[in-house]
């Protein structure tokens, strides 16, 4: 007898492994494939997107942004009706194959100087369905495994869809590393970047398959047998008073919060180091990777933890310290990389100067390398170009002889570990408001209208709120900038966004979110 | 608490639209008119909304059977 039970538990273990393993691989690459989009805008713009054409110049931002935040919530909400209609194993397979197909198929689109403005129109068209696919994918996945878990381990189980969404972006910046480094600078901006987009079809492929063998989840399949599912789950969810003011409270005293600190420590302290601190490429991402890397076990220890104490404190905490910590954070790290604080050792520094003419252009470069005391070192590039006839050359507008400077500070080892640590403490904050939260929102909603009840606040928290902090973010940095060549008077300015944000969802979710875990019953 | 709630989310609508139209008279680019398009047609409506609802809701008293 005890045999049996203890084979029946082992098997249930066994069996819930494999719907975590399986959820998590196709949510993982789903994040994988929205993300290289965003690592790769620069070369995709140069690529599909000329700036001499203002159609393709608007179609660029509206896909940079419409994926981001407009079409998630739609995609929300059309996948999260199917799949409270049909079920969450057909749903969150169609999300994957349209997300892995539309990856695949930028990798193949020609370029703008082959296919003129076809090539902007579909790339923008295939980035709509991304977005689409993305917002049907989490909440098919959160929900799923949640139903699949016992009711003292939702928080466990389901922190393991949380780690995807960090794991995915830390995927797709060791891709584009890997290919960019062992192909090269001239072969990747050639061809290469297509390389990371190609490749997700073989991850897709693998993730069907293995979503193809696994069964529904049980707690729809009863409500499915009794006929209990929803006729109209989007009507059901937001025209009902009871559903619509959990829907409000998911957004605004959870998922805004989320999303704000979720985009900060991970995609702000990226931009703060490349653009503020000028952080060279390749040591910023690996700044980000590393601490995404050791922080992304906690998604599991908050989740887990969220079991034991409750998710209402491990997230309003986690919202808390972002809060309070923001502001001193980025100016250890503003202060860490800053070459006014650093002693330059002059007789180091080397200034070359290069001048070359291509056709009727004059090219002139000057490259300025210095070292200081600590090890740091400083290379500024400062290209000139100008029309040889000095005539053109005056008609010419001020702004047009602007030179374009490239300013990359690389940092001796003890800073590069202290930003680790600083982008470390970051994602755990993350950590701690993303870990437990997939099944806080599970636990708001009936299983008759749960996928798309926890979707639509999910990815309006997500998407809109933490998609717009680095256009917001960026507005008020240069809100602060006395003069159009002058430095911002506070680099940190940007950070108001998310710490309000963050701040009013903190006072919401304390207020009035429950710290009770609720059983989740086939209702 | 409900009041405030609510007289946030009203509060954001006049705010935002005074900003759009004095940052767009002073400086009227394309990036300009991209950024409080987004401002005015994506985010000021969903805070707005969602605040102002969440604000009579909780002035009735439907959050407190929550806990």
């Amino acid at each position: 007898m005890a045999n049996n039970l203890s084979a029946s538990h082992s098997e249930e273990v066994s069996s819930t492994r494999r719907v975590i393993a399986a959820s998590s691989v196709g949510t993982l690459i789903e994040w994988y494939d929205f993300y290289i989009f965003g690592s790769l805008a620069k070369i995709i713009s140069e690529q599909f997107f000329p700036k001499d054409n203002p159609t393709a110049a608007l179609l660029a931002t509206l896909a940079t942004f419409a994926a981001g935040f407009v079409v998630r919530p739609f995609g929300a909400l059309f996948f999260g009706r199917l799949g409270d209609l049909i079920g969450r194993k057909y749903t969150f397979l169609v999300t994957l194959v349209i997300m892995g197909g539309s990856t695949f198929v930028i990798g193949l689109v020609p370029g703008y100087a082959t296919i003129g403005f076809w090539a902007p129109a579909i790339v923008f068209a295939l980035r709509l369905l991304q977005g689409l696919a993305l917002g049907g994918e989490y909440g098919g996945a959160a929900t799923y495994v949640a139903e699949h878990s016992p009711d003292n381990q939702r928080g466990y189980w389901t922190s393991f869809i949380q780690t995807t969404a960090t794991f995915g972006l830390f995927v797709s910046l060791g891709v584009i590393l890997t290919v960019r480094q062992s192909l090269g600078l001239e072969k990747f901006n050639d061809w290469g970047w297509r390389v990371p987009f190609l490749l997700s079809i073989f991850l897709v492929g693998i993730s069907v398959f293995i979503r193809m063998k696994m069964s529904e989840s049980p707690l729809f399949a009863k409500l499915k047998k009794e006929g209990k599912t929803s006729a109209n789950p989007l009507a059901e969810s937001f025209q009902k008073k009871d559903n619509l003011k959990m829907v409000l409270l998911a957004l605004l005293g959870a998922t805004a919060g989320q999303g704000v600190v979720w985009y900060t420590g991970q995609f702000y302290a990226l931009s703060f180091l490349q653009n503020a601190c000028n952080v060279e490429f390749v040591q910023s991402n690996l700044i980000i990777s590393i601490a995404l890397v050791l922080g992304t076990p906690f998604f599991v220890v908050f989740g887990a933890l969220s079991d034991k104490i409750g998710r209402k404190w491990i997230m309003m905490l986690g919202m808390l310290v972002a809060v309070v910590a923001y502001r001193p954070i980025y100016t250890v790290m503003y202060d860490a990389a800053s070459l006014k604080k650093k002693t330059e050792i002059a007789e180091k520094t080397v200034i070359e100067h290069k001048a070359e003419v291509k056709g009727s252009d004059s090219l002139k470069t000057t490259i300025t390398k210095k070292t200081f005391t600590d090890g740091t070192t400083y290379k500024e590039t400062k290209k000139e170009k100008f029309p040889v006839d000095p005539a053109k050359k005056a008609a010419l507008p001020k702004d047009k002889l602007k030179p374009e400077t490239k300013k990359e500070t690389v940092l001796p080892q003890d800073i590069f570990y202290k930003m680790i640590g600083l982008v470390f403490v970051q994602v755990l904050f993350v950590t701690m408001v993303y870990g437990p939260i997939a099944a806080f929102l599970v636990e708001l909603f009936p299983t008759r209208i749960r996928y798309t009840s926890m979707s639509l606040p999910y990815h309006i928290g997500n998407g809109v709120f933490g998609g717009l902090v680095p256009l917001i973010s960026t507005r008020l940095v240069e809100a602060t900038r006395p003069g159009p060549d002058l430095p911002p008077a506070d680099p940190l300015a940007g950070l108001w966004y998310p710490i309000l944000i963050a701040a009013v969802c903190f006072v919401i979710g304390s207020l009035y979110i429950s710290n009770k875990p609720a059983a989740m019953d086939a209702e | 608490m409900g009041i405030v709630w609510a007289a946030m989310g009203v509060g954001i609508i006049p705010l935002a639209i005074m900003r759009a139209m004095k940052e767009i008279a002073a400086k009227p680019s394309e990036e300009n008119w991209i950024f409080w398009s987004i401002v005015i047609v994506v985010l000021m409506p969903i805070i707005a909304f969602s605040l102002i609802t969440f604000g009579v809701f909780s002035l009735k008293g439907e959050y407190q059977s929550v806990d």
